[in-house]
């Protein structure tokens, strides 16, 4: 048996940094928490009612704040222009360039033909900014034809926006950890996960846990989907079945690093999963415990994928440090979506005695 | 671009008697054919010295701590005996890049003559082709920010000239020239290696264009191995 010992290689930075994570994190969560805003807001269903009101002031943030990571990984934000002016239709990032504006366009519309009849009643009142409101109530209807549009403007956004953010990742082939046909439906998935905990972390803010039941609901079955999706892929490498899994599992072969990833990563799927099948209703740790694991899944993929060598025997090992591109990017992207969480629900009141869209049906 | 890069410097030198296996030969195009520009890596004669690593950098100006070419250096143990094996690596130019229908904004192509470039007016830096390149060849430039690789030195070989590394090869391991040309040194190398000519991931179905003979089959790939990374030398800071 030989036995190699690298003396001399190199191993890339990796090309994609903590701003991707932030990034596939936000447009996810966005994704999901705005499909979990349709039943209340389009069907009106009346105990989705104020959930989907949270559901959508989280799509709306994390919607806002997710195209800024993706600037931020070009170095040179006006780069992007570039998408728009040269598209390759070959690749799933140009066509993602187009998804995005579709889905925030969509998101933002519906939004506000949501929120309309309550910027009408806002402006009857004798706030400073009534006057703002008026304007912004455009007359102040209810118009359930144009929401339902919109919502399908911005459904149509929404899948296509998961589904090139999970494509544009398997595409690379070259990437043991990517290389899966399962990775779109994991990065889905966990975008369900992270919505869910999202609504759920604005549901506790709010004070109201009327949604607690649903919510768990939901949040079980997409930690039983994960923890499928990840046996599957388990199963598919150890049983050779897929190269790219097979690939990647040698590769993290005796590395207490991956092996603790992996704990943590099944632990915390599993603690999810066990909350929330235990009856009551808090929701704060349930909520932090999903969005965790919406993100965890996303450093391993992206982070750990990238560490994983293609080629020679080097690990392109990545630790956080104090600079914009690392661990400042991930604190400004939490600020931001604390200032766009701030502002929102300043101008805008989300709980459940608010009017808006629904309220006379 | 020039087909005939034969200048007279070099076209005395390739004509003398190869006194040394470490002659540089000029690149030459086939005469009326457009060239294939290719390369060919002779493992054995490589001693590792990093000549061509040095070289690249310096021509190229690569940033600190990022290099287009690199001597990957192994010490094989197999049957009680250990040997060093090198593997010089650069961008495979390949004839399938998976590097191009990945980018987003057609920056990265791929020449008739054989080269991938990197149109740095159109790259946006994303890095999806730095992913996508099973070689690890490319990188993000620190200094420009966008993507950046071996380019064969295609300046240099518009002007008749062999690319750096190649040049500066001490060992003669490094043998670059034209595909369409039969009479070429790197032509009748590969005639004359027929059988033993490997290339790095062929299983990646990317047909690369730079081969080597003298390849461990072990290296050709993933190696399945330890790193003495740890212990080396690292960039210390990846976005200055």
């Amino acid at each position: 048996m030989n036995a190699i010992v690298e003396i001399i290689g190199f191993a890339r930075e990796p090309g994609w940094l903590p701003w991707a994570v932030q990034y596939f994190f936000l447009i996810g969560v966005s994704t999901a928490a705005f499909f979990l805003s349709l039943p209340g807001l389009v069907w009106r269903h009346p105990q989705w009612r104020g959930l989907s009101r949270r559901a959508l002031l989280a799509a709306l943030v994390c919607g806002l704040t997710a195209p800024v990571a993706l600037l931020a990984d070009l170095h040179q934000p006006g780069r992007f222009l570039n998408f728009y002016l040269y598209p390759n239709a070959g690749s799933w990032m140009a066509w993602g360039s187009f998804f995005i504006p579709v889905y925030l366009g969509g998101l933002s519309l519906f939004a506000w033909l949501c929120l309309r009849p309550q910027f009408a009643e806002l402006g009857r009142t004798d706030r400073r900014l009534a006057a703002l409101y008026r304007t912004l109530a455009y007359g102040g209807h209810d118009n359930r034809s144009a929401i339902m549009l919109a919502a399908i403007v911005a459904a149509l956004g929404a899948f296509l926006v998961l589904l090139y953010t999970g494509m544009e990742v398997m595409a690379v082939r070259a990437r043991s950890l990517w290389d899966s046909p399962l990775l779109p439906l994991v990065m889905a998935v966990s975008a369900f996960t992270g919505g869910i905990g999202m609504t759920a972390f604005f549901e506790t803010l709010a004070g109201s846990r009327q949604a607690a039941a649903t919510l768990k609901r939901w949040l079980a079955r997409t930690q039983w989907a994960s923890l499928l999706l990840l046996a599957a892929w388990l199963v598919s490498g150890l049983s050779g079945a897929a190269d790219g899994a097979a690939d990647a599992l040698a590769a993290m072969r005796a590395s207490s690093g991956w092996l603790l990833t992996a704990a943590w990563l099944l632990g915390s799927t599993l603690l999810t999963l066990w909350l929330a099948r235990r009856p009551g209703d808090a929701l704060l740790a349930l909520a932090l415990l999903a969005l965790h694991g919406s993100w965890l899944i996303r450093w391993i993929v992206f982070i750990g994928g990238q560490s994983l060598p293609k080629i020679g025997a080097t690990r392109a090992s990545y630790a956080l440090t104090l600079t914009p591109d690392s661990l400042l990017g991930i604190v400004g992207m939490i600020g931001l979506c604390l200032t766009l969480y701030i502002v929102l629900t300043s101008l805008i009141p989300w709980d459940e005695k608010a009017p808006a869209a629904g309220d006379a049906s | 671009m020039s087909a005939h890069p034969d200048l007279s410097r070099r076209a005395f030198l390739g004509a003398l008697p190869a006194v040394t296996a470490g002659l540089a030969v000029p690149a030459q195009a086939a005469g009326d054919a457009d060239p294939h520009w290719s390369m060919l890596v002779d493992t054995r004669r490589c001693i590792g010295c990093q000549a061509c690593t040095m070289a690249c950098a310096i021509e190229n100006a690569s940033p600190e701590g990022s290099f287009r070419t690199v001597v990957a250096t192994y010490a094989v143990t197999a049957g009680g005996k250990t040997g060093l094996s090198l593997l010089p690596r650069l961008c495979n130019h390949c004839e399938e890049p998976p590097c191009v229908p990945v980018c987003p904004v057609g920056a990265t192509f791929k020449r008739k003559d054989g080269v991938v470039l990197v149109d740095g007016d159109r790259c946006v830096g994303c890095a999806y082709c730095v992913q996508a390149c099973p070689y690890d060849a490319r990188f993000i430039n620190h200094v420009t920010g966008k993507a950046d690789k071996c380019t064969f030195c295609s300046h240099r070989v518009e002007a008749g000239l062999l690319p750096a590394c190649v040049e500066t090869c001490v060992g003669g391991a490094r043998i670059f020239g034209d595909l369409n040309d039969a009479k070429s040194q790197i032509s009748r190398r590969l005639k004359a290696a027929e059988g033993q000519v490997r290339v790095l991931k062929p299983e990646a179905g990317t047909v690369p264009r730079v081969f080597y003979i003298g390849l461990d089959e072990h290296l050709d790939g993933r190696v399945d191995g330890d790193s003495a990374a740890d212990m080396m030398w690292r960039p210390r800071h990846a976005g200055a």
